[in-house]
C-alpha cells in the first residue's frame, strides 16, 4: 500500500482542522459551563470521595442520593461503580464531617465496608493543577529544545506543531467525554498527555530521521516532497505496528483496569492513535508545505545542511 | 563470534540473576495496593508563630512522629513535603479516622487557674512540662481518665499552682487547644504544700479509645502549629488486593496478544523479540526490586505500558531488515544493516520519552512519580533487551541454515540472489 501525503497534504490538514476545530469548540463550551476546558476531578478542585461497598444488596442509588442530599451535601455526585460498591463524591469535608456523614449512610442504608477515601483541600488542588500544567510546559519546551539541538529548526518545529496537534486531540476528546457522560481529567490525565507527547514525538523522530537518511542519498535525484514521500512509506508501517502493540496492551486495561486507571488508559489509547496519524499525514505533510514555500534552491541547500 | 558467545553468555547471566532476585526480594507495593492511608498535612501560621520555617516544619514532624508511632502502625513512614506540608503514610492501618483524628489536633494542654472574677488566667504550666499520659481505668470502673506525669520543675510549677488554689473553692482549669476539658477543684488539705509528687489526672467522662488517644496526644507533646489535613488518600487492603489481581490479568492479557502480534506478523523475528521481551519483563520486574521501586497502580500501569512500547526498537529493526532483503541484500547483511540503521531512530525515541519521564520524576508527586520512574527504567533496559538480546539472539539463530530463509522473516518477495546460501 503506497500512501499519498506531500500531494494530498490540504485534505489531512482539513481532516485535522475539523477534528480540532470540534475540540475546541468543546472546550470552550466546557469553559463557559462548567468554568474550565475540562471537566476537572477531585484532585485539581478539591473534594472528598468515599467509595461504599455493599456485602449483600446495594441499595437504591436514589435513595442514597437523597440520603447524601439529606446529609447536608445536595450538589453531590453519587455512582454505582460495579455490582457492589457505591462512591459518593461531595465537596471538601473535614474529618469530623466526613464521620458524621458516613454514620448517617451507615444508619439509613445499612452497613457497608469503607473501600476507599480520597479528600483533597481545595489548596491542595490549585497546587496539584498548577503542577501538572507545569509540568505539561516544561516537558513540552524540553523536547522541543532536543528537536532543535538533533533535528534542523524547521523539522522541530513541525514535530512540536504535530506534538500539540495530538495534545489538542486528546484533549478535546476529553473535553466532549466531560461534557457529555461527565468524566474527569484527573492527575494522571496530565501523566498520560506527557506520555503521549513522548510516544508520539519518537513517531514523527522516526520519520525524520528517514527524512534525513534519505536526502544523503537523493536529493540531487529526486524533488524533497518525494523524498518526503517515500520516507513516509517507508516507516508507516512501522509506526502503526509499534501503535498496534502498544494498543494490545491499553486495551485490556482500558477494560479491566479499574476505576483510576481505565480513563488515563483511554487517554493513552486516543493520543497514540492520534500521534500514529500526526506523524504519517501531519508531520510530514507540515514539513513539504514549509519547504515549498521556499524557492526550490534554498530548500536544497538546507538539505544539505540538515546532513551534518 | 568469540563476542557473540560471550554476549550469550551475559544475557544469561542477566536472565538467572533475575530470576533469583525476582523469587527471593520481596515486592515493596505502595499503599494503594497494599492497602492504607496517604495523608497530608498542611502547617499553619498563628499570631504567635508567623512564618513555618524548616525548624518550625522539624518540631511539627517530631510530634507527628511519635503520635504516628502511638498508633502501631509497623512502617509507617512521616516525611517533609515542600515547605510547610508532611507526608504521613500509614501501610494497613485499621482506623484511617482515628489516624486523622490523632494527627490533626494541636494538643495544646495548658492548666490555668480560676481567678476571683471566674476567668482564667494561664499558667506557666503546659504540656511540654509532661513526661508521661496514659489511659487508666476510673476506680469506679465506669470509664477512663488519663494519668499525667510531670517534669520535675513541672512539679513544682503544679504544686504551687495547687497550692494557691486549694481550700479557696476556685478551680483548676485543664484547657485542651482552648476547651476546658476538666475543671476540678483542689482540697483545703493541701493548702500548705501543694499537690505534691508530679502526678495529675484528667477526668471527663472519656470513653477507653478518648482516653487513650488523648494520652498519645498529650505524650507527643502539642504541635508548635496548628495543622490541616489537606490530602487523604486511603484504601482500604481488599481493594488493593483486588487492584494487584487486576493489573496482573491485565498485564499477562496485554503480554499475551503482544507476543502473539509479533509472531504472526514478523514470524521468526518475532519469536526473537518475544524473548528479548520476557527477558525486559524478567530483568526490569528485577530491578524494581532490587532499588527498590514501590509499586503503585499507576506505576504497574506504566510498566504494562512500557511492555507494549518495548517492541517498538524490535519492530524498527525488523522492518529495516524486510527492507533490506526486499533490495536484495543477503540475510546477514540485511539484519546487521537492520540493527545499525535503526539505531539512531531507536535512541532518539527513547531520549524523548526518557525526557518526559525526568519532567514527571522532577515534578510529580507520589503517584505520578512510581509511574515516571517504572516507564524510565523500563525504557533504559529495553535498549539492552532489545537490541543486544535480539541482534545476538538473531545472528546465533542464522547460524543454523535451515533458518536461513527470508520467508521466516516475512518477505516473501526477495530478489532471487539474496535466497542463494
Amino acid at each position: 500500500m503506497k500512501i499519498e501525503v506531500a500531494k494530498s497534504k490540504s485534505r489531512w490538514f482539513t481532516a485535522s482542522g475539523i477534528g480540532l476545530g470540534i475540540g475546541l469548540v468543546a472546550m470552550v463550551i466546557s469553559l463557559i459551563t462548567l468554568g474550565s476546558p475540562l471537566r476537572l476531578g477531585l484532585d485539581f478542585t478539591g473534594g472528598t470521595l468515599l467509595q461504599l461497598q455493599f456485602p449483600k444488596a446495594i441499595p437504591d442509588i436514589a435513595k442514597v442520593r437523597a440520603e447524601v442530599a439529606e446529609a447536608g451535601y445536595p450538589n453531590s455526585v453519587v455512582q454505582q461503580i460495579g455490582n457492589d460498591t457505591i462512591a459518593v463524591r461531595t465537596r471538601p469535608l473535614s474529618q469530623p464531617e466526613r464521620s458524621k456523614l458516613q454514620n448517617d449512610l451507615k444508619a439509613d442504608l445499612g452497613n457497608f465496608q469503607l473501600e476507599r477515601i480520597e479528600s483533597v483541600g481545595p489548596t491542595l488542588g490549585q497546587e496539584l493543577l498548577f503542577n501538572g500544567l507545569l509540568s505539561l510546559a516544561l516537558a513540552l519546551a524540553a523536547i522541543l529544545v532536543y528537536l532543535a539541538f538533533r533535528f534542523q529548526l524547521d523539522y522541530a518545529v513541525c514535530a512540536a506543531v504535530a506534538m500539540f496537534h495530538n495534545v489538542i486531540a486528546t484533549m478535546g476528546v476529553f473535553a466532549i467525554l466531560g461534557l457529555l457522560f461527565g468524566i474527569e481529567v484527573d492527575t494522571l490525565f496530565v501523566v498520560a498527555i506527557l506520555t503521549i507527547v513522548g510516544f508520539s514525538v519518537q513517531d514523527t523522530v522516526v520519520v525524520f530521521d528517514r527524512v534525513r537518511e534519505n536526502l544523503k542519498f537523493l536529493s540531487r535525484k529526486k524533488p524533497f516532497p518525494d523524498i518526503v514521500n517515500d520516507s513516509v512509506n517507508q516507516t508507516w508501517v512501522r509506526s502503526v505496528n509499534n501503535n498496534i502493540a502498544a494498543l494490545l496492551v491499553l486495551l485490556p486495561l482500558s477494560i479491566f483496569g479499574g476505576e483510576s486507571i481505565r480513563y488515563f488508559a483511554l487517554a493513552l489509547i486516543i493520543g497514540f492513535v492520534v500521534g500514529t496519524y500526526s506523524s504519517i499525514f501531519i508531520a510530514a505533510a507540515l514539513l513539504v508545505w514549509w519547504r515549498e514555500r521556499k524557492p526550490a534552491s534554498a530548500a536544497g541547500a538546507g538539505a544539505a545542511k540538515a546532513e551534518r | 563470534m568469540r563476542q557473540r558467545t560471550l554476549l550469550l553468555l551475559l544475557v544469561a547471566v542477566v536472565i538467572v540473576g533475575s530470576i533469583l532476585i525476582v523469587a527471593t526480594r520481596p515486592t515493596v507495593l505502595g499503599l494503594d495496593l497494599q492497602g492504607g492511608s496517604q495523608l497530608t498535612l498542611l502547617a499553619k501560621p498563628t499570631d504567635k508563630v508567623k512564618t513555618i520555617n524548616q525548624e518550625v516544619m522539624k518540631g511539627v514532624a517530631a510530634v507527628v512522629e511519635q503520635r504516628v508511632n502511638g498508633l502501631g502502625v509497623s512502617e509507617a513512614v512521616v516525611q517533609l513535603k515542600g515547605s510547610d506540608q508532611i507526608l504521613v503514610q500509614l501501610p494497613g492501618v485499621k482506623d484511617p479516622t482515628q489516624a486523622e483524628r490523632l494527627l490533626g489536633d494541636t494538643a495544646q494542654l495548658e492548666f490555668r487557674k480560676e481567678a476571683p472574677n471566674g476567668e482564667f488566667e494561664k499558667t506557666d504550666l503546659t504540656g511540654a512540662d509532661l513526661t508521661n499520659a496514659f489511659p487508666q481505668a476510673l476506680q469506679s470502673g465506669n470509664g477512663w481518665e488519663v494519668a499525667l506525669e510531670f517534669t520535675g520543675p513541672g512539679g513544682e510549677k503544679f504544686a504551687r499552682i495547687t497550692r494557691e488554689l486549694a481550700g479557696t473553692g476556685r478551680r483548676l482549669g485543664v484547657f485542651l487547644d482552648e476547651e476546658a476539658i476538666s475543671t476540678p477543684t483542689v482540697g483545703v488539705e493541701f493548702v500548705d504544700r501543694g499537690i505534691t509528687g508530679g502526678k495529675a489526672v484528667i477526668t471527663g467522662n472519656f470513653s477507653a479509645q478518648e482516653a487513650s488517644e488523648l494520652g498519645i496526644k498529650l505524650k507527643a507533646g502539642a504541635l508548635p502549629v496548628p495543622v490541616e489535613i489537606i490530602e487523604n488518600r486511603t484504601v482500604s487492603a481488599t481493594l488493593g488486593a483486588d487492584s494487584v489481581r487486576q493489573s496482573l490479568y491485565t498485564g499477562i492479557a496485554g503480554t499475551l496478544l503482544v507476543f502473539i502480534f509479533m509472531v504472526a506478523y514478523y514470524r521468526l523475528p518475532g519469536l526473537i523479540a518475544d524473548m528479548a521481551l520476557i527477558i525486559y519483563g524478567l530483568s526490569t520486574f528485577a530491578i524494581f526490586k532490587l532499588i527498590p521501586v514501590t509499586l503503585t497502580l499507576p506505576g504497574i500501569a506504566g510498566f504494562i505500558l512500557s511492555i507494549g512500547m518495548a517492541v517498538d526498537a524490535n519492530v524498527l529493526i525488523f522492518e529495516r531488515t524486510k527492507e533490506e532483503l526486499r533490495a536484495g541484500k543477503q540475510l546477514f547483511t540485511a539484519v546487521e544493516a537492520g540493527f545499525s540503521r535503526a539505531f539512531t531512530s531507536i535512541f532518539d525515541s527513547h531520549a524523548t520519552s526518557l525526557i518526559s519521564c525526568a519532567v514527571l520524576f522532577w515534578l510529580g508527586t507520589g503517584l505520578v512519580k512510581g509511574f515516571a520512574l517504572t516507564l524510565a527504567i523500563g525504557l533504559i533496559v529495553n535498549l539492552f533487551t532489545s537490541v543486544t538480546c535480539s541482534r545476538t539472539f538473531l545472528l546465533t539463530i542464522l547460524n543454523f541454515p535451515a533458518l536461513r530463509k527470508p520467508a521466516l522473516f516475512g518477505v516473501s518477495d526477495v530478489p532471487a540472489k539474496a535466497v542463494r546460501p
